[in-house]
């Protein structure tokens, strides 16, 4: 695997008059995952949304490299696997159906899509509109390693999860680890994750 | 992200795809329009009669009203394209994975067949109750494919764009006035022309540049609108 680098020097982001984002600052490498803590409100998924490349940051600089090459917004936003509380999937299709549209939409084979679904334990004959809400998690986290992406965005990734669900995800997150990727997690309460951690606290 | 032009086109097909296979599970789309364009059809029928009759109303009147039938039930179900991916928090998916353009190009497709599907089923029964007869139905056709491309386009490059803001319906609405206006306008005058058995006239160039322009407008502008 060729090398993964992300960081993020000052972002600062607002809605209106609010301050989402004050100054975040951080830094993570291959093989690392970086711990982003603080309450409510704090400013966590907007920051992942920014890295992410869902949200344009309105101050602060964000360098994320893969062998080398810096990104553009655009390269981030296909490159990244992403999980987060508001990623739904389309009800109507079932979970094997969601996942190989986003394959075919990533030129990806459509093989890998079931894969994942039993990996994560999940039927992929199940409508996605009758997933509980942790098997919506699985599907989440199955789209979010569909490309195999070298750096993965977690909002809350254990959210919902029953305890074998949560020990599937923790190995999928510890062998993306090992693997030399890298993880920035968001939750609002300390979380325990193998491997080198670094973690930053986000205040109001 | 798909580099070659074949994974484009692959991308694009892909969301025309699963835009079908959820359009014919849940039939939004499909029954609003549907429904629309039905009612319209026999409220206009009952207002008028067989007014197919007269010469005067089949080639002033009769035109403009099968396009007005035609503009509503597009505007009951093409916004969906966007509005709905943004509502039911698939857009953020979609903007993690598809290519800008070809999720437009995807888009256009769905609305296109849509909407053609519709006239397809609108403009015979149209025909039939308001007792039109049309002395060119080769320009006819040709009236029905440009202005329904046109009218679908447009509908969608404007969902694309009001899907963004809150007050999603309201500025879909106020969009659409000038957008769509210079389209119906052509599409009314080629209609007529077709019905009165005249010359295609300036009507039917203007409306092709017009569906051409809305095209590239859309691929220009979409990506810029979706992303950050």
């Amino acid at each position: 695997m060729s090398s993964v680098s992300l960081a993020f020097d000052g972002l600062r982001r607002r809605f209106g008059r609010v301050r989402a984002l004050e100054a975040a600052t951080g830094r993570v490498a291959a093989g690392e995952a970086l711990v982003v803590t603080g309450a409510n409100g704090s400013g966590k998924s907007t920051l992942l949304r920014c890295l992410a490349g869902l949200l344009a940051p309105d101050a602060g600089t964000i360098e994320h490299r893969e062998a080398g090459e810096a990104l553009s917004p655009a390269e981030r936003r296909a490159r990244i696997g992403f999980v987060a509380p508001d990623l739904a999937f389309y009800d109507e299709l079932s979970a094997g159906e969601n996942l190989e549209f986003f394959a075919r939409l990533r030129g990806l084979p459509v093989a890998r899509a079931g894969e994942l679904l039993e990996r994560v334990g999940l039927p992929a004959d199940r409508a996605a509109g009758a997933l509980s809400s942790g098997m919506r998690q699985r599907l989440r986290w199955a789209w979010a390693l569909l490309a195999r992406p070298r750096a993965l965005l977690l909002d809350e990734p254990f959210q919902n999860l029953d305890l074998e669900g949560e020990g599937t995800v923790r190995s999928l997150l510890g062998e993306h680890l090992e693997a030399g990727g890298l993880a920035v997690v968001a939750s609002p309460i300390a979380l325990e994750v193998s491997g080198a951690v670094f973690n930053l606290e986000l205040g109001r | 992200m798909p580099s070659s032009t074949s994974n484009w086109v692959d991308s694009a097909l892909a969301v025309f795809a699963k835009d079908w296979r959820c359009e014919l599970r849940s039939r939004y789309a499909l029954n609003a329009i549907a429904l629309f364009a039905v009612t319209t059809l026999v409220v206009t029928s009952a207002a008028l009669g067989p007014a197919g009759t007269s010469k005067s109303l089949a080639i002033n009147v009769l035109p403009a009203m099968l396009w007005l039938i035609l503009l509503f039930a597009a505007a009951a179900g093409l916004p969906r394209a966007f509005v709905h991916e943004e509502e039911s928090h698939t857009a953020i998916a979609l903007r993690l994975a598809a290519p800008p353009s070809a999720l437009f190009v995807g888009k256009l497709l769905f609305g296109v067949t849509l909407l053609l599907g519709i006239e397809a089923l609108v403009a015979p029964l149209y025909l039939g109750v308001m007792t039109l007869s049309v002395a060119s139905p080769g320009l006819f056709v040709v009236a029905l494919l440009g202005g329904g491309y046109g009218l679908a386009a447009g509908s969608v490059l404007i969902a694309a764009l009001a899907s963004q803001a809150r007050g999603r319906s309201t500025l879909f609405s106020v969009l659409a006035f000038p957008v769509l206006l210079p389209l119906l306008l052509l599409a009314i005058e080629l209609t007529r022309n077709a019905v009165a058995g005249d010359a295609p006239g300036p009507a039917l160039p203007q409306l092709l540049l017009y569906d051409g322009s809305v095209t590239i407008a859309g691929l220009m502008l979409f990506p810029a609108v979706w992303n950050p």
